[in-house]
């Protein structure tokens, strides 16, 4: 017994490193899992509050931008307001509003930290559980997907980026209609690779890249890039097809939840799907 | 030694900073990703305890990984060279230099050994945190093609800055 401890005592350098190797080993494995460990959802208020005061000066050097971008999305929703069409034949008919019922609202966020040089990308906003947000939320920013929510604690979120090797968003290619996936390679940021799209199919450069609908995180038709290139690949039934992403990860700094007003309608039915597989 | 302490923990909490605020924001195509705080284990003294320096170099990367969203990434692998250290120190100093009290850094060692002793240890912390963050075989060219960029970068940056330092203190 004595020797035993006289053993450990000797080697203790490499007991003790082989200890904290083994908790930042767990640790990984456990922000691994989708969902996130209790422990990081706390202390993402404190490192949320320390992040949103570092952004509160930052964000002024980008002002003229954001207004920029915000302008040229008002003009664009302004375009789509109704009041903008000129009625052309009195007998249409009237939408109403007992046959559109909402399926989505948005929730706006900022943007407190962001990353796009890493292999796997995370995202804070300053939107938490108060104001409505939940796990697996879909979020967008003006110009296409930033991500989707994976940890919420009272006042913030994080978000898994497009640019993550978990990432995987169902999307579809406007002119054909045939729908793949979107992926990250984490070579470039400004490139996403879209898979599973058949080699019969013709798929032209510039082709626009749509969200598909097929998931309950997102709804359908938000753009999300074109087609920079497209190759078949040889013995093998699909293309190799790099999408250019219109978001500029680089520049995020208003971001979109996409809150499902129907979500629990749909998980009932898929939980009843999965159940009978 | 007291006030070697404390220069070590006021270091500890700039170089935290720093990587957070501005390392972790450097931008150039994507590619280089500067982990700076590393200067914080390449200049902790020779005559450290082990068990300290394993838990402060721990305890460094943990709170850069609580920052970045890469939990027990930087934790990992900051522990693994402190692990090192003491192995890639004595490789390449004679034994009597570091039994002297002699600390890390360009006044003792001379710029081409510092810039060695740092460069092996930012290359190794490099080569692990980008292997463990993407885990895939099929990507290892670009992760060598990222390692080699981005340990260029950090060994730069960790050398100017040690250079700025010891110049001021000169005067």
């Amino acid at each position: 017994m004595r020797s035993l401890i006289m053993f450990l005592w000797k080697q203790r350098f490499f007991l003790v490193f082989l200890i904290l190797e083994i908790i930042s080993i767990l640790l990984i494995v456990s922000n691994n899992s989708y969902q996130r460990s209790k422990f990081i959802s706390a202390s993402n208020g404190f490192t949320g509050n320390i992040l949103s005061f570092y952004d509160n000066y930052i964000s002024y050097f980008n002002l003229k931008e954001v207004n920029n971008q915000l302008v040229e999305e008002n003009v664009r929703l302004r375009n789509e307001l109704k009041s903008s069409y000129l009625k052309l034949d009195s007998t249409t008919g009237e939408v109403f509003d007992s046959i559109y019922f909402q399926h989505y609202k948005y929730i706006s966020g900022k943007v407190i930290s962001n990353s796009f040089q890493k292999r796997n990308n995370y995202l804070i906003l300053s939107k938490g559980r108060k104001q409505g947000v939940y796990n697996e939320m879909g979020v967008l920013s003006q110009n296409g997907i930033l991500g989707i929510v994976n940890s919420v604690s009272d006042n913030f979120c994080s978000v898994i980026s497009m640019l993550h090797s978990k990432t995987a968003v169902d999307a579809k290619v406007v002119r054909s209609g045939y729908t793949g996936t979107i992926t990250w390679d984490g070579k470039n940021y400004r490139i996403g690779q879209l898979e599973n799209i058949p080699s019969h199919v013709e798929v032209h450069v510039g082709d626009s890249v749509i969200t598909s609908g097929n998931s309950s995180i997102f709804p359908e038709g938000i753009l999300l890039g074109k087609v920079l290139t497209a190759k078949k690949q040889s013995g093998k039934g699909f293309y190799d097809i790099q999408i250019l992403f219109y978001v500029d990860y680089n520049k995020t700094e208003n971001a979109y939840l996409i809150y499902n007003l129907m979500k629990k309608e749909e998980d009932k039915i898929m939980e009843g799907v999965e159940n009978e597989q | 030694m007291n006030n070697e302490i404390i220069k070590n923990i006021v270091r500890f909490i700039l170089l935290l900073i720093a990587q957070i605020f501005v390392f972790n924001k450097i931008n150039l195509g994507g590619y280089f990703n500067p982990y700076v705080y590393l200067m914080f284990i390449v200049l902790l003294p020779f005559e450290t305890p082990r068990w300290l320096l394993l838990l402060s170099s721990f305890s460094l990367g943990f709170l850069v990984d609580i920052f970045t969203g890469s939990l027990g990434m930087n934790a990992a692998t900051a522990t693994f060279v402190a692990f090192l250290r003491p192995s890639i120190s004595s490789l390449l100093l004679p034994k009597r230099d570091k039994d002297s009290g002699i600390l890390p850094g360009i006044n003792f060692m001379g710029l081409p050994t510092f810039t060695l002793y740092t460069a092996l240890i930012v290359f190794i912390h490099h080569f692990l945190l980008f292997f463990l963050e993407s885990f895939r075989l099929s990507e290892l060219g670009n992760i060598i093609f990222r390692v080699i960029l981005s340990s260029f970068l950090t060994t730069l940056l960790i050398v100017i800055l040690e250079m700025i330092f010891t110049s001021t203190k000169k005067r």
